[in-house]
């Protein structure tokens, strides 16, 4: 049985109350949850609770799953919608841009500091001051590993504009870079 | 529409699907449209190093999140009585052996489908000659993703660069004192253990700094959580 028989069979055994269901689900996503999220609200704690959300959403839900979609892709989804609320309810957007990547400033111990001159440092410095928008996409291909049709689903977006998502994040890092003085040459 | 306007949409189409080539992500025809159009423009590879480079950073970026808090379990279940009115009566208890399988068999975030792609493909036959090497190098210290940690020291996030050696990246870690304890993740990333007795800031940064100089061997180095 493939792993997303697995998850199905699991979101099928959790709509009827099997709560042994939810913890393999939880044990099975909830790193990439936890991560997807953290990269959205930029605090581990809220990240933590909006994952909980999550999970409860998938127990309440579970006998709404479809199977349109892979049941990971589904949980993403639902990771983002939380993630995209709790920004929202907070009005914290706007501050969260700025205030987030400050904080993230000050934090830097020293061996990251350190590590600033240095080339993928730079650039990872550059993921971060990304939109949540731009995070968002650039997480769910890069990281999530997931096709155009799987981030569509989880985004709610149509594939083309997955696509030029994907692709003015990718701009957008190129003059995050430049203005860190590193020219990519492109676009 | 003229044919350099035709030419400069086709290039931006298939730049537009450049990332989910390099992840292995793309349907057979977009997958074949992209090989054609890079071997009759080769420049376009320079592109495609740009989103590799974009991927080992963002999943380097998300390995250093962690893992949400110990307990975090039991507070997801603490809080469902007030969600359990949605479902019927159901007999627990009978399942524990398969959560528990379930959770040993828990796949590591990104980690899915990094064999489909070509570039990964390259990562997966340098982490074979890693394995093998170190296993015999070093008394079998090296587990493929088992995220175990050995020892006293700081974790590091590492990725090394396509042409190093298996051999030369084991002697580079027993000159460090280093040893692999999970990987490869997406992107090449592995998490090294460099044992340290000074773990002052200034002598991991130091330690860090070392190790992120020898660009013959490691492309990027990033401090990881102990």
């Amino acid at each position: 049985m493939s792993k997303a028989d697995d998850d199905t069979e699991l979101l099928r055994r959790a709509a009827v109350g099997d709560e042994t269901a939810l913890r393999g689900l939880f044990a099975r996503h909830q790193t990439r949850v936890f991560r997807f999220v953290s990269r959205l609200v930029g605090n581990a704690a809220v990240a933590e609770e909006v994952t909980n959300e999550v999970f409860l959403e998938v127990w309440r839900n579970a006998g709404k799953f479809a199977g349109a979609s892979a049941a990971a892709t589904w949980i993403l989804s639902i990771a983002h919608h939380r993630a995209v609320s709790r920004l929202r309810k907070r009005r914290e957007e706007t501050w969260d841009e700025g205030a987030a990547a400050a904080l993230r400033d000050t934090a830097d111990d020293p061996e990251e500091a350190a590590q600033k001159a240095d080339k993928g440092a730079i650039l990872r410095r550059c993921l971060e001051k990304l939109s949540a928008e731009h995070r968002a996409i650039v997480d769910l291909v890069y990281y999530h590993e997931l096709s155009i049709s799987e981030a569509s689903a989880v985004l709610q977006i149509p594939e083309n504009t997955v696509k030029t998502r994907m692709f003015y994040a990718r701009k957008r890092l190129s003059e995050l870079l430049k203005a860190a003085g590193v020219d990519r040459g492109w676009p | 529409m003229s044919e350099q306007s035709v030419e400069e949409v086709e290039r931006e189409e298939v730049e537009m699907l450049l990332p989910w080539y390099a992840t292995g992500r793309l349907d057979r025809a977009d997958m074949a449209r992209v090989e054609s159009y890079l071997a009759r423009h080769p420049q376009l590879t320079r592109q495609l190093d740009l989103v590799r480079a974009e991927q080992e950073q963002t999943v380097a970026t998300n390995e250093a999140l962690g893992s949400p808090p110990a307990g975090a379990i039991d507070r997801l279940m603490a809080s469902l009585p007030a969600a359990r009115h949605a479902h019927a009566p159901w007999r627990a208890g009978t399942r524990l052996f398969e959560a528990v399988a379930e959770f040993f068999a828990a796949p590591t975030a990104g980690g899915l489908r990094w064999a489909a792609a070509a570039a990964v493909a390259l990562v997966a036959i340098q982490a074979a000659a890693i394995a093998t090497l170190l296993l015999s190098d070093r008394g079998g210290t090296y587990q493929v993703a088992s995220g175990q940690r050995a020892g006293d020291g700081i974790s590091a996030l590492v990725v090394f660069t396509d042409d190093a050696k298996a051999s030369a990246i084991s002697k580079l870690l027993a000159e460090f004192d280093a040893n692999i304890v999970d990987g490869p993740k997406p992107g090449g990333v592995y998490t090294i253990r460099l044992r340290m007795e000074d773990r002052s800031q200034a002598a991991q940064a130091a330690l860090l700094r070392r190790l992120a100089e020898r660009q013959e061997i490691v492309r990027s180095v990033l401090r990881g959580r102990d």
